[in-house]
C-alpha cells in the first residue's frame, strides 16, 4: 500500500478508536443510557471492507458491536453519537440507540440487538439489489458467537439457494460474551462450515491492513460481478470487554483487554508507517487530531438535549 | 360480480397486485411448488392461493424457499426496508414459532427504530384454525398473541371480498401486516366485484343489526355467529354482529357504539382463552362502556388447552354454533 493509503487508513482508524474512547468516558460519566459494545480491534478490517463498498447502492447490516462499522461507512459521527447517547439529533432521534443504529443513506441498514438477527435482513437488501438491478450488494457482519445461531446458518444456505449478492463477514474475536468460540463451536472451522453450504469462503488476519484490503476487494468484487454470495472470516482481537465496563474476570489476568495491546491492529499499522520515510511527529499529530475531533463530537452529543417529550407522539397516535 | 371462494379471491388479488407493481413479490415454501423437480406442475401453495403466479410473473418474483422461515421472513423484511413490497407466506401460523425473532424484533420494530425514515411494506400471509384434524402444531390461531406485539397490524378476513381487499391494503401499508386466513374458510364463496376493491385496515363491519346483544366474532366464528343469530331471532333475541376484520388496530368506535346500544357483549373467537383478543376486547369494553353494560361480557373461546387431534376431542375443544347459542341466551336474560 502507498504511504498515503496507510496514513488515510490510520487517521480513520484512530478516529474510530478515539470515538469509542470518548464514548466510554461519556458512559463512565453517566451520559449513555445503556451499555455500549465497543469496536476496538476491528477498525482496520471494517475500514478495509468499507473501502471497497459503494454506500449509494450497497447496504450493510451489523451486530450489537457496530459503532466502527457505521463510522467506516461514513455515517455522520455527530448523528451517530447523539443516537448512542439517546439525544435529539440522533439518527433516529435517540429512539433506537446503540444496538439499533440505522443509516441506509450511508449504506448502513442497521445494527441489531439480537445476535444473528441482522443476517437475514441483509439477504433482503441483496434480494432488492438483485430484483431492482441496482448493481449493489449486501454485506452482513456477525461474530463467531452468532455463527452458531440458526438464523445465520439458514441465511448462509438461502443465499446460495437463491444466488444472492451478499458478503458474509464473520468477525472472529474468539468470544461470545464470556464464552470462548472454541467451546461453542462443534467444528471449529468456520470456513469449513461456510464451504459446506456452497459458499466461496476465505480467511484473513483482520489486523493486517494490506491483506484485509486485498481480500475484501477480491471477495466484494467477486460478489458484485458474479451475483453470488461469499463468506469472509476475519480474525480480529476484542481489545475491550464484551461491553464497556466488563471486567473480564473470566479471562486470565494477563490476557485481559488492557494488556493485550500487542495484538492491536492500530499499533501494527503505526509500525508500518514509521517504517517508511515519514516526518517526525506525523503519527502523533494524526492521533492528536483524531482524538480532538472525536472528543468534540462526543462533547457536542453530551450537550444535546435528551430525546424530547414529543418524540413518541406520532407513534402513540398511530397506535390508537 | 363473480362468485368466488376465499382462496380464489386471494389468488386473483395476488394477480392484480403483482401486475400493478413490479416491486411486489411472493416468497415462501412451496408457493410455486415443485422447484427442482422435473416434469410436474406448479403446486401454487398448499392451499392453491399462489397458483399460476410463477407462470405469469416468473420465478424471480415468485420465490420458493427452503424450509427456513427465519431466513426468508427476515429476507422479506430486509427487502421491504430496501424498496420491495414482499408478500411472504408462512404456511401455518404455528410455524411462526421458529421465526418469531424476525417477526417480533425485526419486522415489527424496524419502522420505529428508523424513526419513520423508511416504511416497511411487508405482508405476511399465514393460515390458522382447528377443525380439520391437523393437530396441535398445525391448528392454532395466534392473532391475539401477534396483536400484542407493538408495530404489527393483524387482520383476520372472513369473506372472499375482505380477504382480497385486505391483502391489497396490506401491500400498500407503511408497516408490516399479518393476514391470518382460516383454513376452514378457503372454500367459502360469495359474489365479489371483479375489481376486488381494497378494504381499509382498521375498519370493522356491521354484519347484522340487532338490539339485544352485540356479538363480536372473528374469522370462522363470523359464520357461526350469523347462523346462531338466525336461530336466536326466531326466539325473539335480536343479535347485532360485528366482524372487526382487523384485530389491530381495532375498530373500537364501531364496537363501542354497538355495545352502548345493546348493553351486552359476547366475543366469539377461535382465540387464546387467556390473554388473547377476547380478553383484550372485554377489558376495553369494561373500561370504556362500563356504565352502558347491562350484564358482564361473555367470551366463547376454546379452552386453555392445546388443539387435540382425535375427531371427538377436537369437536369438544372447538366451540360452535351451539356454544354461541347457549352463551347468547344466558347473556340476553342476564
Amino acid at each position: 500500500m502507498e504511504l498515503e493509503d496507510l496514513t488515510s487508513l490510520f487517521e480513520k482508524a484512530h478516529f474510530i478508536r478515539a470515538f469509542e474512547g470518548a464514548l466510554a468516558a461519556a458512559a463512565d460519566a453517566g451520559e449513555v443510557p445503556g451499555l455500549v459494545h465497543l469496536s476496538n480491534g476491528a477498525e482496520i478490517l471494517e475500514l478495509a471492507v468499507a473501502s471497497v463498498l459503494d454506500p449509494k447502492k450497497d447496504q450493510v447490516t451489523g451486530s450489537h458491536r457496530s459503532h466502527g462499522i457505521a463510522l467506516s461507512l461514513g455515517v455522520d459521527p455527530q448523528a451517530l453519537a447523539c443516537e448512542i447517547l439517546g439525544r435529539e439529533g440522533g439518527l433516529s432521534r435517540g429512539l433506537g440507540g446503540t444496538q439499533h443504529l440505522i443509516a441506509p443513506e450511508s449504506g448502513f441498514l442497521g445494527s441489531n440487538g439480537i445476535v444473528g438477527g441482522q443476517v437475514p435482513l441483509a439477504l433482503g437488501a441483496a434480494l432488492s439489489a438483485k430484483t431492482l438491478e441496482t448493481g449493489g450488494i449486501a454485506v452482513s457482519y456477525f461474530g463467531d458467537g452468532a455463527a452458531n445461531q440458526g438464523a445465520v446458518m439458514e441465511s448462509l444456505n438461502l443465499a446460495v439457494v437463491l444466488k444472492l449478492p451478499i458478503l458474509f463477514v464473520c468477525e472472529n474475536n474468539g468470544f461470545g460474551q464470556s464464552t470462548a468460540s472454541s467451546y461453542s463451536a462443534g467444528g471449529t472451522s468456520l470456513l469449513g462450515r461456510a464451504r459446506a453450504f456452497g459458499l466461496a469462503a476465505d480467511h484473513v488476519d483482520g489486523t493486517d491492513p494490506v491483506e484485509s484490503t486485498k481480500t475484501a476487494e477480491r471477495l466484494v468484487s467477486w460478489v458484485r460481478t458474479s451475483g453470488s454470495p461469499a463468506f469472509l472470516e476475519a480474525s480480529v482481537p476484542r481489545l475491550s470487554g464484551h461491553y464497556h465496563g466488563d471486567e473480564e474476570k473470566y479471562r486470565a489476568a494477563d490476557s485481559r483487554a488492557p494488556s493485550s495491546q500487542t495484538a492491536d491492529p492500530l499499533q501494527r499499522l503505526e509500525a508500518m508507517i514509521l517504517n517508511r520515510d515519514v516526518p517526525s511527529g506525523l503519527v502523533e499529530d494524526m492521533k492528536h487530531r483524531a482524538h480532538e475531533r472525536a472528543c468534540a463530537v462526543i462533547d457536542k452529543a453530551i450537550a444535546a438535549p435528551d430525546v424530547s417529550d414529543t418524540a413518541l407522539d406520532a407513534y402513540i397516535k398511530e397506535a390508537q | 360480480m363473480t362468485r368466488m371462494s376465499i382462496s380464489e379471491a386471494l389468488n386473483r388479488a395476488h394477480h392484480h397486485i403483482m401486475a400493478a407493481d413490479d416491486r411486489t413479490l411472493v416468497i415462501g415454501e412451496d408457493i410455486r411448488g415443485g422447484s427442482g423437480v422435473d416434469g410436474g406442475l406448479e403446486l401454487g401453495g398448499v392451499f392453491g392461493v399462489t397458483s399460476g403466479l410463477a407462470a405469469k410473473f416468473g420465478e424471480g418474483r415468485v420465490i420458493d424457499t427452503p424450509i427456513s422461515e427465519t431466513a426468508f421472513v427476515g429476507m422479506a423484511t430486509g427487502a421491504a426496508m430496501t424498496g420491495l413490497k414482499p408478500i411472504v407466506e408462512v404456511m401455518f401460523c404455528d410455524f411462526m414459532g421458529v421465526c418469531f425473532d424476525q417477526i417480533m424484533n425485526q419486522a415489527a420494530k424496524a419502522r420505529f427504530l428508523s424513526n419513520g425514515r423508511f416504511d416497511l411494506p411487508l405482508t405476511i400471509r399465514t393460515t390458522m384454525g382447528a377443525g380439520d384434524g391437523s393437530g396441535a402444531m398445525h391448528s392454532q390461531s395466534t392473532f391475539g398473541m401477534l396483536a400484542s406485539v407493538a408495530g404489527l397490524t393483524v387482520v383476520c378476513p372472513s369473506t372472499p371480498a375482505d380477504a382480497a381487499g385486505l391483502l391489497k391494503s396490506a401491500v400498500e401499508a407503511k408497516g408490516p401486516t399479518v393476514i391470518m386466513e382460516h383454513k376452514g374458510l378457503y372454500g367459502v364463496a360469495e359474489d365479489v366485484p371483479d375489481e376486488l376493491p381494497s378494504v381499509p385496515l382498521g375498519k370493522g363491519r356491521l354484519m347484522r343489526e340487532g338490539t339485544d346483544l352485540t356479538v363480536v366474532a372473528v374469522s370462522a366464528f363470523v359464520h357461526k355467529a350469523v347462523e346462531a343469530a338466525d336461530t336466536l331471532a326466531a326466539e325473539g333475541i335480536s343479535v347485532e354482529i360485528i366482524d372487526p376484520r382487523t384485530i389491530k388496530p381495532l375498530d373500537e368506535a364501531l364496537i363501542l357504539a354497538s355495545v352502548k346500544k345493546t348493553g351486552r357483549l359476547l366475543v366469539a373467537a377461535e382465540d387464546a382463552a387467556f390473554g388473547g383478543f377476547s380478553d383484550q376486547l372485554t377489558a376495553f369494553v369494561a373500561r370504556s362502556a362500563f356504565s352502558s353494560l347491562k350484564a358482564a361480557p361473555v367470551s366463547v373461546t376454546p379452552p386453555d388447552v392445546p388443539v387435540p387431534y382425535g375427531r371427538r376431542a377436537e369437536a369438544v375443544w372447538l366451540p360452535g354454533v351451539d356454544e354461541i347459542l347457549s352463551a347468547a341466551r344466558t347473556l340476553a336474560s342476564a
